[in-house]
């Protein structure tokens, strides 16, 4: 099953996903795709003018062009999406290098779908990192 | 999604032994026709995706929980991405993060593999008024 990651380009989520028998639909395939097969110009640019565009069905016109963008990579993974998993308050994905407006659209998108979705936080200790594997991993297995 | 290459990103867990060099050197030793960059937590492959295929599975099953590793958007040594030729690396802040995560995550696999099942935790409970009171009242 195509499993859409949040966030969309977790290492440790993208890992387990593999892992456990299941594709995952993340930022990094949705830039490839772009790198190989379209004009991408220097940095921070990974969309093209018509990405910002596509974003539109996702954002309105008001919206911040940078939550466009993203929704014009992340958006089309989620339709495409057979199952999402979602981990809360990771570190990463607030601040200079994350957009919680996008984040919370994510969510909206996700669950607007009805597609079977895990909701899990950011594993602190060790005991919850058990916690976190193990319900990944029987949630997963399930998804067969 | 293109066929053709796949640049795959593998990382070594905080938690492990291995190194870089090892984790290389190991790659090289299969003797694929592919490239591989060490870096400070692992190493970069690129080659046809077939093949990127049989070394995750090769390096999973020598190392099957210290080794993670996630696809990479750009090539390696990309001019737009690599530090050498001043690329931006905007993605390392969340490497970084993430690599701190990974021991916790080892602890995890292996443990599950141990048997350890989900345990949901309790839900946390509403404060009861009474104790609400004490709190605020002044001592």
């Amino acid at each position: 099953m195509k499993i859409f990651i949040d966030p969309p380009n977790s290492l440790v989520l993208f890992d387990l996903v593999e892992r456990f028998g299941h594709e995952p639909l993340s930022t990094m395939a949705a830039i490839q795709e772009r790198v190989d097969n379209l004009e991408v110009d220097m940095p921070p640019m990974n969309v093209t003018l018509d990405d910002v565009v596509k974003g539109l069905k996702y954002a309105g016109i008001e919206v911040p062009s940078g939550i466009r963008g993203r929704m014009a990579l992340w958006g089309p993974l989620i339709e495409e999406a057979d199952a999402a998993i979602i981990m809360e308050d990771c570190p990463y994905s607030f601040g200079c290098v994350g957009c919680e407006r996008s984040n919370l659209m994510i969510k909206y998108l996700v669950h607007r779908r009805g597609i079977p979705t895990l909701t899990v936080r950011y594993p602190e200790t060790d005991e919850d990192a058990v916690n976190f594997v193990a319900q990944a991993k029987e949630w997963m297995e399930g998804l067969k | 999604m293109s066929e053709e290459r796949e640049t795959r990103l593998f990382m070594i867990s905080p938690r492990s032994m291995l190194t870089p060099d090892q984790l290389v050197r190991m790659v090289h030793s299969f003797g694929d026709e592919v490239l591989v960059k060490e870096t400070c937590y692992g190493c970069l492959v690129e080659a046809p995706r077939v093949k990127v295929r049989e070394i995750l599975a090769k390096v999973r099953e020598t190392y099957p929980n210290e080794v993670f590793s996630k696809i990479r958007a750009y090539r390696c040594s990309d001019p737009r991405r690599c530090r050498a030729q001043h690329g931006t690396r905007p993605g390392f802040a969340q490497l970084e993060e993430e690599w701190a995560l990974l021991a916790k995550i080892q602890y995890g696999l292996d443990q599950v593999e141990k048997g350890a099942s989900y345990s949901p935790k309790e839900d946390r409970k509403r404060l009861d008024v009474k104790a609400f009171k004490k709190i605020c009242e002044v001592q």
